[in-house]
């Protein structure tokens, strides 16, 4: 007898554990007294058998998926981005790995080549960007809870560094703060199976897959970008990210991410509040000054847009108001892409993110822009010579006109078909 | 750590791995201990330790209720095992509600009262393995048990991690006995136990974080104002993201005890198919009703002191069971809206009591549990009272404002999951998943098991910890 019945006053029940219908008792029927240990029965057939047989089944299905996922253009060694990967990336600014850190939007995470940056530089910069995030409070949060003394380099669209929160990047600040053993584990895992499993990819997950059946199929209900994108970045260990090959080379996916920002939905651009403006000119001034308090420095990066879309942003709140007013009030330096002879030149395939070999260039010229006005950044002796739009390879026929198009105003009539509220 | 984690299945093979090792039974018992704290400080390390006082203070209560004679000695054992359980439970999951409703309170009557900011972090759990040891002492206490003879074997039944988190809420009769044998599963236990684990986490991270999370949060979390079409969807998702998210995690864990060659009581018993609130309470978290009847609502009086003390004993339960869920009015709420449905439920049946219903009126009225145990949810899920009276107006197509929410293909996903497991249950309402899978041809059952794990496989799942963990 057990210990836990030894006891001869105990009341255990001692009921039959089967009834009629062959349904087990189970708590909600021996009310008032101790409950004897369950019986758990097997059904009655060969288990192991079963189990192999399905295992079997299961691995040939998940191989073929991989098949088809490797078809598709997914590739083994692309991790996904996520807090973890995030928090991993600012820790090393905490153990003072690097004295260049990017913060922005997605922008700046596609654009950006941080083997590039180390080519000019001998630097290699921390990643800290994050796609559909707001770069003020990564900023801030450098400022206030770290003792980074380097560069910040804050990339940005048109009006994110106004918004409200961090966007979709919220959730990498808690998981910086608290990342418990075993998230990280599971992260560590993740990417160790992703470096031999293409099909691990978050955009072509089960559940979201289905959303691309749906073609807004409902009155008044719009399928939210989010859920829309097919994959937009491929993503190595320190989050260097690079725009998805197939977004540049093919068209239907490409215009189908086009169509995702919401081009042609009849959509205005949402207003941008004064309060929030002034709120956002106030935050940076106190982040800047903290971070140069101590001997760093903050320098802001504009980079570049399809033109259709810059019609667009201009709509939304005129570059005096935003960028200009922006780094006035923050007392930064910055570099916006329509200034500068090459990266005006470059066309964001998908109207909002450039392509590798245009990131790349990009690169190239803000690297080179930074080192001749300030002195944190400095090319390196026997860096590699400059790249020019040409370096970005011939761009697919239809986006030849846009190319065009960067040489004089932008047309009204695009204008008129850039109507996104979406945040790039 | 969650069991839908990578984490888990590195952990768990390796548990199978150390258990199945030829060991003398009390290593592998030890092993399993250590294992189990793992399994808890992998979430946050600290609070293993609160884990230590619960488990260390019941077991010296629990000895001292033998040893002590004297019916107030008793009693202060008895409730020094109380209050120091239900203290560090109302200080971590309590503590920030009541001193919220103080400041309110006191705001009433003109006091500008500024509590002190604290920002206690919820232990993972800590409502259940708070319950489990309490039943320990009040059984013991109640002469239902003996104590455990080792502390092993306690500590052990505390610890024991495929319940530790989210329950089943087991009673120490159910599992330390089996702590005293050695124990190791057979083929057919570990294969059958594996079935299990594939099912539950189906369940989890395929139905319910994949599939019906994104309509309840698009709904409940959202500013937009619900119609009647988007506040059903919504409702019916988290109806069935709760039922998956919940007996997922039970049928993994009993799954999981079944592959290291332990038995743990079923916690749901198809409960969407409920004819009834009594009903579908002895359905739903049964080891949580179980519980909740045995020491609080046989111990208010039950039925034995007439009727207004026994709907006083039905509505206070009910209400602290709904508190029990989370430091939220709103659960309360929920809970209050239960008790008032066992209530009537219980005048009804007395006032017909010689009435006998046709199986057309059976039918109807497990229609019509079925819909008020799902407007009841509403203030389950809704995080303030005000969106929570949005998404039931919108229930009853009362929103004028009302803009369409969800896409088309999140209405008909939610319509053919919940569709399926309402069938489901009302298919198994009598029966047990294990007769019928005995009667299932081998090959379709490889056939299913193996699209289920391939399901799991490709939806990934991002480690969402399971919904009762926050209770």
């Amino acid at each position: 007898m057990s210990s836990a019945e030894s006891d001869p006053r105990e009341r255990i029940d001692d009921r039959a554990t089967v009834r009629p219908g062959f349904v087990r008792l189970t708590a909600s029927d021996r009310p008032g007294v101790a409950q004897p240990v369950p019986e758990r029965d097997i059904p009655q057939q060969p288990w192991p058998r079963i189990f192999a047989g399905a295992m079997l089944l299961m691995l040939l299905a998940v191989g073929a998926w991989e098949w088809r996922m490797r078809a598709v253009g997914l590739e083994a060694g692309d991790i996904d981005d996520g807090p973890s990967a995030w928090a991993e990336q600012r820790r090393r600014v905490d153990a003072g790995e690097s004295k260049v850190v990017f913060v922005g939007d997605s922008r700046m995470l596609f654009d950006s080549d941080l083997d590039r940056y180390e080519a000019l530089t001998g630097v290699r910069p921390i990643q800290l960007a994050i796609a559909g995030s707001n770069a003020r409070p990564f900023l801030t949060e450098i400022a206030d809870h770290s003792r980074f003394d380097g560069l910040v380099i804050v990339g940005i669209a048109h009006t994110s560094f106004l918004g409200a929160d961090a966007g979709l990047g919220k959730g990498a600040l808690e998981r910086y703060r608290f990342e418990s053993p075993s998230v990280h584990a599971s992260f560590l895992l993740h990417r160790t199976l992703s470096r031999a499993f293409a099909f691990l990819d978050d955009r072509f997950r089960l559940s979201h897959l289905v959303h691309f059946l749906d073609n807004d199929w409902r009155a008044g209900v719009r399928i939210s970008t989010a859920e829309r994108l097919w994959k937009l970045g491929v993503m190595r260990d320190d989050r260097q990210t690079w725009l998805w090959p197939r977004i540049e080379t093919d068209v239907r996916l490409r215009d189908h991410q086009r169509e995702a920002w919401g081009i042609g939905a009849g959509r205005r651009p949402p207003p941008i509040k004064q309060a929030a403006i002034e709120l956002a000119q106030r935050e940076l001034r106190d982040a800047v000054a903290t971070i140069r308090a101590r001997g760093g420095d903050v320098v802001f990066l504009r980079p570049p847009s399809d033109p259709r879309f810059r019609v667009f942003e201009e709509a939304q709140l005129p570059r005096a108001q935003a960028w200009d007013a922006l780094l006035a009030a923050g007392g930064v330096m910055g570099l916006h892409s329509d200034d500068d002879p090459v990266t005006r030149e470059l066309v964001p395939p998908e109207y909002s993110h450039l392509s590798r070999a245009c990131a790349t260039v990009y690169t190239d010229a803000y690297v080179r822009a930074l080192a001749a006005r300030t002195a944190r950044v400095v090319l390196r002796a026997g860096a590699p010579p400059p790249l020019t739009p040409r370096d970005c390879g011939m761009p697919p026929a239809d986006l030849a006109s846009s190319v065009q198009d960067r040489s004089s105003p932008a047309p009204a009539e695009a204008g008129a078909a850039i109507t996104s509220g979406t945040r790039p | 750590m969650v069991f839908n984690s990578l984490t888990f299945v590195v952990f768990f093979a390796c548990v199978l791995a150390l258990h199945s090792l030829p060991l003398p039974w009390t290593v592998r018992k030890v092993n399993l201990l250590v294992a189990s704290y793992l399994f808890y400080a992998a979430w946050n390390p600290p609070f293993v330790i609160l884990l230590w006082v619960s488990t260390v203070v019941d077991w010296w209560a629990a000895k001292k209720l033998v040893s002590v004679q004297g019916r107030n000695a008793r009693r202060a054992w008895m409730l020094l095992s109380v209050v120091a359980n239900l203290g560090m439970l109302a200080y971590f999951k309590y503590g920030t509600f009541l001193l919220d409703n103080f400041r309110v309170l006191a705001a009433t009557i003109g006091l500008d009262y500024q509590p002190p900011a604290f920002d206690i972090v919820l232990p993972v759990g800590i409502s259940f393995y708070t319950f489990a040891t309490m039943s320990y002492t009040l059984d013991v206490y109640l002469r239902r048990a003996a104590p455990a003879r080792n502390f092993l074997d306690y500590a052990l039944f505390v610890t024991f991690f495929p319940h530790l988190v989210a329950g089943p809420i087991l009673r120490p009769t159910e599992l330390v006995p089996q702590f005293e044998t050695p124990r190791r599963a057979k083929a057919n236990q570990l294969c059958f136990g594996f079935a299990l684990m594939t099912i539950g986490l189906f369940q989890k991270v395929v139905l319910a974080d994949g599939f019906l999370a994104p309509p309840v949060e698009k709904v409940f979390d959202g500013v937009k104002v619900p119609g009647m079409l988007d506040a059903w969807a919504a409702t019916l998702a988290f109806g069935g993201q709760i039922f998956c998210d919940f007996a997922g995690y039970s049928t993994t864990a009993i799954g999981a005890a079944m592959c290291l060659g332990f038995a743990m009581p079923d916690n749901f018993r198809f409960p969407y198919a409920a004819i009834g609130f009594s009903d579908f309470w002895r359905r739903w978290h049964i080891t949580l009703s179980a519980w909740l009847r045995d020491y609080l609502y046989i111990p208010l009086g039950g039925n034995r002191h007439g009727p207004a003390r026994t709907y006083f004993a039905l509505l206070a339960t009910m209400l602290l069971g709904g508190l029990w869920h989370g430091a939220s009015w709103t659960f309360v709420a929920w809970g209050g809206l239960h008790g008032t449905y066992l209530s009537a439920e219980r005048f009804l049946r007395g006032r017909f009591a010689h009435w006998r219903p046709s199986a057309a009126h059976v039918f109807a009225f497990g229609v019509l549990t079925f819909a008020l145990v799902h407007v009841a949810w509403v203030f389950f899920r809704a995080k303030t009272f005000m969106r929570a009276w949005q998404v039931l107006r919108g229930l009853f197509a009362a929103n004028t404002d009302a803009v369409p929410i969800l896409p088309a293909i999140e209405i008909a996903t939610t319509a053919l999951i919940v569709g399926g497991v309402v069938a489901a249950h009302a298919f198994m309402r009598n029966r047990t998943l294990e007769s019928v899978l005995a009667t299932v041809p081998p090959p379709l059952l490889a056939g299913g098991w193996a699209m289920l794990a391939f399901a799991i496989v490709i939806e990934q799942g991002s480690g969402n910890a399971f919904i009762y963990f926050q209770f």
